[in-house]
């Protein structure tokens, strides 16, 4: 049993009766509030929509999990495979900036193109969404890749070797 | 599947980095739930609540807050996904009705984050593609989400105990690793009767080994953690600048920006939406004041006439963007007072307007007394532009912007 402990296991040894007594009340309150709470919300669920949406939002939690678990993160995966591969030569600290810059610029792109798809459906008023988000998206990316340039060539510099790439890394 | 969990592990992914990026994830959950709450009940008050008009910018601040929190929970709820997400393969994947109703629990608490976040982003701009109404069920997603959030505390406490402090993560205690370790590569040996080999998967898996790790578990950590902080301050910093002034000059994601609309502030409902334009340019306008049986009706140059007040306050959206502006009118307080209203009444504010949710809200005492409150008739110098509410619209202290009631047309006394 190496993973995912369900957390409802026997305390490990050396842990006394009283601590884990108390760690198990603690725990069972806060399962139990959590269930009320949990019941309140559904209760404001079917109080307040009509029981002819509700469907569309068990809908929308399904595929949000879906999208997540079945798309966004086995691409990821692959590409963070790919990158390892392709990054053979070079030392670790390059992959973690090129890696690092790619990620943030990703998760920019979630926050922003939305905007730019909703400002196509011509928004409410001139007041919302007056920016040109594509001009902004294209800067953010230039500037995002002259910065990951500047800190991979400084790093590859600083550690020219691979395999001396991590000075004394290990010792936290 | 153990394989999957083999082939997915990570140095990041352990729980001392579930517990580091969970309790920060957590913290941004409870602070939309706090301010989304107050939000709640400033538009829906139960009938004992009062509520701080100072500071004036109080609203300003706590949906400014909210929004930003909800933000930061994009990069901070993936970040917390892709630490845990070997343990969608956990095998067996039911060990039993608490193991799965577990894994239930997991699975909406993912499932309902993900659409709360999203819904509330794409709130921020008034888009709406789901077929369901965007309020209530925010409002009751808020709740479950909360409720899933204990819960999950609730079950993981041992492990979040055991790895909150810097330092926990050691050999001590490998049972509790989401990544497997190498040594288990026997073991697994053992269990499955043969080393893999064969299959798409087989040969996915012998790619991946063949390929060296470059990265130092240390290296690893270090630019996860960098990643999720530069990659959280960026989508907040280019966002929040709608409501926070300091970041104005970079706002370039925000919905709204300072200073874009009619007389320097931005507009949420427009007179065409609101279908007001015709009666509140008609030339026979009045503002009726009604208190306990007595009516007066107001004309804008009677109200001109009344004795006037300049304020400098913030309309603050819920959709989480603010404007200061300066506005100059009668003081509410005043009018109440030529009707002698008691001090202790609240106000129904009426609009001009026949439908939506807001042409008809409530006004708290704490707010008709306040020496802030205007019936507004001019905002920056100029008079009130129709689109901010022309003829007469409210201005109060710490309210949200759908209850500054544009192109009034009645104050009644409850």
């Amino acid at each position: 049993m190496t993973t995912s402990g369900t957390g409802l296991n026997p305390p490990p040894a050396g842990i006394s009766a009283s601590t884990s007594q108390r760690m198990r009340s603690i725990r069972l309150a806060l399962v139990g509030v959590g269930v009320l709470l949990l019941a309140w919300g559904a209760f404001v669920m079917f109080d307040s929509v009509r029981v002819s949406r509700i469907p569309g939002v068990a809908l929308w939690i399904a595929a949000a999990i879906v999208l997540h678990d079945a798309i966004l993160a086995p691409i990821v995966f692959a590409f963070g495979i790919a990158l390892r591969r392709a990054g053979r030569r070079v030392t670790g600290t390059v992959i973690a900036i090129v890696q690092g810059a790619i990620v943030v610029g990703s998760i920019v792109s979630l926050i922003a193109v939305p905007t730019l798809v909703a400002k196509n459906f011509a928004p409410a008023n001139p007041t919302v969404l007056p920016l040109n988000y594509g001009l902004n998206l294209a800067i953010f990316w230039l500037l995002l890749a002259l910065v990951t340039a500047g800190l991979s060539v400084w790093a590859f510099l600083r550690w020219r070797s691979p395999v001396e790439a991590v000075p004394d890394d290990s010792g936290r | 599947m153990y394989e999957a969990q083999r082939a997915l592990a990570s140095p990041v992914r352990n729980p001392r980095m579930a517990t580091v990026i969970g309790r920060l994830l957590g913290a941004a959950f409870l602070i939309c739930f706090g301010t989304g709450l107050y939000s709640h009940f400033l538009q829906e008050p139960l009938d004992w609540m009062r509520f701080p008009t100072r500071p004036e910018f109080l609203y300003q601040v706590t949906q400014g807050t909210h929004i930003i929190a909800g933000i930061a929970c994009f990069p901070l709820l993936l970040a917390k996904l892709y630490i845990v997400f070997p343990k969608l393969f956990a095998y067996p994947p039911v060990r039993g009705l608490v193991h799965f109703l577990e894994r239930a629990s997991i699975a909406l608490f993912v499932g309902a984050s993900l659409v709360q976040i999203t819904m509330g982003l794409l709130n921020t701009f008034q888009w709406y593609p789901w077929p369901f109404p965007f309020r209530q069920v925010h409002f009751a997603l808020g709740w479950a989400l909360i409720g899933l959030l204990v819960i999950h505390i609730g079950v993981k406490l041992p492990a979040i105990t055991r790895y909150w402090s810097k330092g926990s993560l050691d050999s001590d205690h490998p049972e509790d690793a989401v990544s497997v370790d190498r040594a288990s590569d026997a073991e697994a040996v053992r269990l499955w009767g043969s080393s893999r080999t064969g299959g798409v998967t087989g040969r996915v898996l012998d790619y991946i080994d063949a390929t060296p790790r470059t990265l130092t578990d240390s290296v690893s950590r270090r630019g996860f953690l960098t990643t999720v902080g530069v990659a959280t301050t960026a989508v907040v910093g280019l966002t929040a600048g709608q409501t926070f002034t300091p970041l104005n000059a970079v706002n370039l994601f925000g919905p709204r920006k300072k200073g874009v609309g009619q007389q320097g502030v931005p507009v949420n409902r427009t007179s065409e939406q609101a279908k007001v334009a015709d009666a509140a340019l008609a030339s026979g306008w009045t503002l009726t004041v009604a208190v306990a049986g007595t009516e007066r009706s107001f004309t804008r140059s009677e109200l001109l006439a009344l004795p006037q007040t300049e304020v400098q306050l913030p309309i603050a959206c819920v959709e989480g963007w603010s404007q200061m502006a300066h506005w100059r009118g009668v003081r509410l307080r005043d009018l109440a007072d030529l009707l002698s209203a008691d001090p202790d009444t609240s106000f129904r504010l009426i609009s001009l307007e026949e439908r939506g949710s807001f042409s008809k809200t409530q006004m708290g005492r704490e707010y008709v007394r306040d020496p802030l409150t205007l019936v507004a008739l001019e905002l920056n110098g100029e008079t009130l532009d129709l689109e901010h509410g022309y003829p007469a619209r409210m201005i109060a202290p710490g309210r949200p912007g759908v209850l500054q009631t544009k192109w009034l047309s009645r104050i009644e006394a409850i």
